[in-house]
């Protein structure tokens, strides 16, 4: 019977000293949903997430990060991890619409909920505010491939590839279509080059579709890549036809070896979405929305396209190797 | 076995596989033109099948023995980050690195091993649980480290000669890696005792061992091949591209044993030869490249390479069943 006491009683103990913090908390509990952990460009949005939560800690609150385990069913996966969110009974969601006809009723129900929801990295201005989120940070795929589509043909190209690993994917696609409206401007093409599901992931098959569609066309004086693996792969292939000279290479994205190319004039440039202040800026605002009503007046907040290339490629470069860019 | 006639090469357990890569070149050649077979054009799908076929072999191996390795899939990664971070980030010289990516496949291939044999949970389930486990660790290990899941890496002149460098400006030497190890596979699996005992153990895993096999040791023996061989092509893969991710290789467990079954064998065991399994590795790599030399309108490559794959399989399993219930004429 006395363990029995005692035993209640340290629950009991325990029980109030974990509720306690609770009672006295008076920040925000943030939810944040990202993509996959082993994604290039999430993990520079995980480092802005991360300095973020320094603030919201500091103001009592907690960032809690929800991430995506594959991107199979990228839309329902994440409509599930804003449910997921309102059960915890966070006090703001923050959200990427990859897939706006699988999560848009997910984040309807969160604000039915009175959760306020912060759209980033993915759905754009106008679905912020057919929606009622408080604001969208983050790109616009279409204006973003359109500078690119600019900016080829402002460097004398005339003929792009827009190279597509994940044929399908919305935002992708509409890359590659601002890629080919941009060109268009000046009178330039750009077609597509979508490849099979079996290259994703496999440098040398990518490499190879691009050095054989090279060989194939010699008109080709452009290759615009979606992520910044496939740029890697691109040089390779143009490497192989021979037309590292003759063609410019592009890519959305960047990684420290892609810097490294723009540096030494081996790449044209780089599109930067600059993935850690959306990822920052998400969080921070999230939180001065909660605790103090604060809201930006500039609504979409567009933390890009900036276009990366020899002018700023320094610092660019600096902040690649630490993780930022 | 005394005298080579056509009807006993038909016969062979590769014979099918040939003739399913001679159709696909032939099929690209018709709507691809000569371009196809030109020097870069065999580039094309060579080196695409070499960086496959140094892991389908081993893999090949396991699954004629019945057990099959999907942690290559993280292998891959880890053997690309091992590499670029000792080296890239870090300055170790790359003979270290080399060691050390070795080393990983050697602990991760025993770890797979030796539970395949000391537990009875399926090989499938535990290398799907090491797959996970090496992958989550390759992240892990690579945010703390350098702060970001992709590394540059510029190695010297002498590594990028012998594990990633373009001969000739279009054959990775890699393609050399992967002939020389055939050749020591050919030599081990179809002239020595130790073939004889894979086969046996895929046919019946407790006769094998009744009959003396070292049925253990064997498997240990393979799971390590198997993961060692998707660092190295891992590692040679960093050298090459002069960068590194944490998320590449998973389209590789598929494409390594779509080329094990293409190159004709059998899932459950038992059956198949090292240059079935070359020739497979070809024909998938082929039916994949090909599509590039082709007219056809792009969205439609993956229809194109799964009817194809589908028909060299078939032919295939065509030319086994001729091969199996084969009987000479009584004389």
């Amino acid at each position: 019977m006395s363990i029995f006491k005692n035993v209640m009683g340290a629950l009991l103990a325990t029980a109030t000293l974990g509720v306690a913090p609770v009672m006295a908390q008076e920040g925000a509990t943030i939810a944040i949903i990202g993509g996959r952990a082993d994604d290039a460009f999430f993990a520079k949005i995980g480092r802005g997430i991360d300095d973020a939560t320094l603030v919201v800690e500091a103001h009592g609150g907690t960032v809690n990060y929800l991430q995506l385990q594959t991107y199979d069913n990228i839309g329902g996966d994440a409509a599930n991890l804003v449910r997921t969110a309102i059960s915890q009974g966070v006090d703001i969601i923050a959200v990427p619409n990859w897939v706006p006809d699988a999560q848009d009723e997910a984040i309807e129900a969160a604000m039915a909920a009175g959760i306020p929801v912060m759209l980033y990295n993915a759905g754009g201005g106008d679905k912020a505010a057919e929606l009622g989120a408080i604001n969208y940070i983050g790109n616009e795929e279409y204006p973003a491939g359109l500078a690119g589509g600019k900016y080829f043909a402002e460097h004398g190209a005339t003929n792009v590839i827009c190279v597509n690993t994940v044929p399908g994917a919305g935002n992708l696609e509409a890359r590659c279509d601002g890629i080919r409206d941009g060109m268009a401007e000046s009178g330039g093409v750009s077609e597509q080059l979508p490849l099979p599901a079996s290259a994703f992931g496999d440098p040398t098959a990518v490499a190879e579709a691009i050095k054989a569609t090279l060989l194939g066309d010699e008109t080709i004086d452009g290759i615009f890549t979606i992520s910044s693996a496939d740029a890697d792969s691109a040089y390779i292939g143009m490497q192989q036809a021979g037309r590292v000279e003759t063609v410019a290479l592009g890519s959305f994205d960047m990684n420290v070896a892609g810097l490294e190319r723009i540096r030494d004039g081996e790449q044209l440039f780089a599109i930067d979405q600059q993935p850690w202040l959306q990822g920052f800026l998400a969080v921070t605002l999230a939180d001065g929305y909660v605790n103090y009503g604060l809201a930006m007046a500039t609504s979409p907040l567009l933390t890009g396209p900036g276009i990366v290339d020899a002018s700023n490629i320094e610092a660019t470069l600096k902040g690649g190797e630490l993780g930022y860019r | 076995m005394s005298r080579l006639s056509i009807g006993s090469l038909f016969r062979r357990p590769e014979a099918g596989a040939f003739l399913g890569m001679v159709a696909v070149i032939a099929f690209f050649l018709i709507f691809g033109g000569i371009n196809f077979l030109k020097p870069s054009g065999i580039a094309s799908w060579l080196n695409v099948a070499a960086n496959i076929g140094i892991i389908a072999i081993p893999v090949g191996l396991l699954m004629i023995a019945g057990e099959l390795d999907i942690s290559i899939g993280s292998m891959i990664p880890a053997g690309s980050m091992i590499v670029a971070i000792m080296s890239g980030h870090y300055d170790f010289p790359i003979w270290m690195s080399i060691i050390v990516v070795l080393g990983f496949g050697v602990v991760v291939g025993f770890i797979n091993g030796f539970l395949v044999v000391h537990t009875a949970v399926p090989s499938l389930i535990v290398t799907l649980g090491t797959l996970f486990a090496v992958a989550g660790l390759v992240l892990g290990l690579s945010v703390l480290i350098t702060g970001t899941t992709s590394v540059s890496i510029k190695a010297p002149d002498f590594y990028k000669a012998v594990f990633g460098q373009f001969i000739g400006g279009t054959y990775q030497v890699i393609i050399l890696w992967w002939f020389a190890v055939t050749a020591v596979y050919i030599f081990y699996i179809h002239y020595t005792k130790y073939g004889n005992w894979i086969f046996a153990m895929g046919g019946d895993r407790e006769s094998a061992r009744n009959a003396g096999i070292p049925t253990t040791k064997l498997t240990i023996i393979l799971f390590i091949l198997s993961a060692c061989s998707a660092a190295f092509v891992g590692m040679c893969q960093a050298l090459l591209f002069n960068s590194a991710q944490v998320s590449a290789g998973m389209s590789y467990i598929f494409n390594v044993i779509i080329s094990v079954v293409v190159g004709g064998v059998v899932l459950t065991g038992g059956f198949g030869s090292v240059v079935g399994i070359v020739f497979g590795t070809i024909t998938f790599a082929v039916v994949n490249q090909g599509i590039y030399f082709t007219s056809f309108d792009r969205n439609w490559s993956s229809l194109i390479i799964g009817v194809m794959l589908l028909a060299a399989v078939l032919m295939n399993n065509t030319f086994r069943s001729m091969a199996l219930s084969y009987a000479p004429k009584k004389k």
